[in-house]
């Protein structure tokens, strides 16, 4: 199954888009702001992806993000679900820099968190992200996330602490915002 | 053994089991533990299994009083020495010893060792919103409301809301003066 935004598709992630995770995982631009913290090579990159489960409910949801017209841009992802909570956390990654601040992450997240509610039945979806991110937070405030906290000093990188925003929206939320199941 | 004002804290034993497994068993005790299916006697749990203590597995000690009565478990949990921070869980378990310092007292010991033994520049722990003792127990020892997770377990036949509570090193310094 492909989900379908309104700039890009949602798809399963293949072999062959390994060299592009792997190159976007080790630019530092892009690791700050993800929290990886130690170099990873292209066959430790494989041997996950092969080791990887199925999506499913409890193994997680790991999907690449494609634009309308084929190009491989990004990836997202929801860490395995707790079937009693029916809460599941979510990570995004806009690759491809040229594909910045256009509109692709924002349809990225809609696009998963109507899988994620409407497909999985989750009742609410929270991502982790970090304080100097503001053009992620603000993403995540159009897209009907809310701000619950802030985990001080939670994380250091780059010889400082920073602290971790935690952020969610529910059910409720995303059908008031956009209308509920069809 | 870590020294308390009423608790010394210690390495679990097995011997810690049958006790454990009864807390645990018990609703009272249990009713704001995120815990959910009932336990095996096989099963492992941190109260009684004993691992050596650190930063690959975590620390887990029984709370004694100081005649030696075991009450409880305490434990840091995920700890990152990167970021210099862990998880706190505690648990009394035996219910006459409820309301009468020693959580407080066994958090603000394991407290002290974390920032003052093991170099930790943060210690967080969740809650229950709605379990007002243990947060009014851990804001006397120093802890501060961080974050309000909506709706994030399902318990007792409705959702609750989730605090995470946080303490920093300078925090705890503060409150009970630095290293000697």
């Amino acid at each position: 199954m492909i989900l379908e935004g309104m700039l890009l598709r949602l798809r399963a992630q293949e072999i062959d888009d390994l060299e592009r995770g792997h190159a976007w995982t080790n630019d530092r631009e892009i690791s700050y702001q993800m929290g990886t913290r130690y170099p990873r090579s292209l066959a430790e990159q494989e041997r996950r992806l092969n080791e990887q489960p199925p999506g499913g409910y409890g193994n997680g949801v790991r999907l690449a993000i494609d634009t309308l017209d084929g190009r491989h841009i990004g990836s997202t992802d929801f860490v395995p679900a707790d079937a009693d909570d029916r809460c599941a956390g979510m990570g995004i990654m806009i690759g491809d820099k040229g594909y910045w601040s256009r509109g692709y992450g924002t349809d990225a997240v809609l696009t998963l968190l109507r899988f994620g509610f409407e497909q999985m039945n989750l009742n609410r979806i929270w991502l982790h992200v970090f304080e100097y991110n503001e053009r992620a937070i603000a993403c995540y405030k159009k897209c009907g996330f809310q701000i619950e906290g802030r985990l001080r000093d939670h994380l250091y990188q780059e010889g400082r602490y920073s602290d971790v925003i935690e952020m969610a929206i529910l059910r409720d939320e995303f059908d008031a915002a956009l209308g509920g199941g069809s | 053994m870590l020294e308390g004002q009423l608790v010394r804290l210690r390495a679990v034993e097995p011997g810690d089991r049958e006790r454990a497994q009864a807390w645990l068993s018990d609703p009272e005790v249990t009713y704001y533990l995120t815990m959910r299916y009932p336990l095996a006697e096989k099963d492992p749990i941190w109260l009684a299994d004993p691992q050596p203590g650190g930063f690959a597995n975590g620390v887990h000690l029984a709370i004694e009083t100081k005649d030696g009565q075991h009450v409880g478990a305490i434990n840091l949990h995920e700890l990152n020495p990167e970021d210099r921070k862990a998880g706190l869980g505690v648990i009394i378990g035996e219910k006459a010893h409820w309301s009468n310092g020693y959580g407080g007292d066994a958090i603000t010991t394991l407290l002290r060792f974390a920032f003052h033994e093991m170099n930790l520049h943060r210690v967080w722990l969740s809650v229950l919103d709605g379990h007002d003792g243990a947060v009014r127990c851990y804001e006397k020892c120093g802890f501060v409301r961080e974050s309000h997770r909506r709706q994030h377990v399902f318990k007792h036949g409705r959702y609750w809301d989730v605090l995470i509570m946080g303490i920093l090193r300078d925090d705890f310094d503060a409150m009970h003066g630095g290293g000697s």
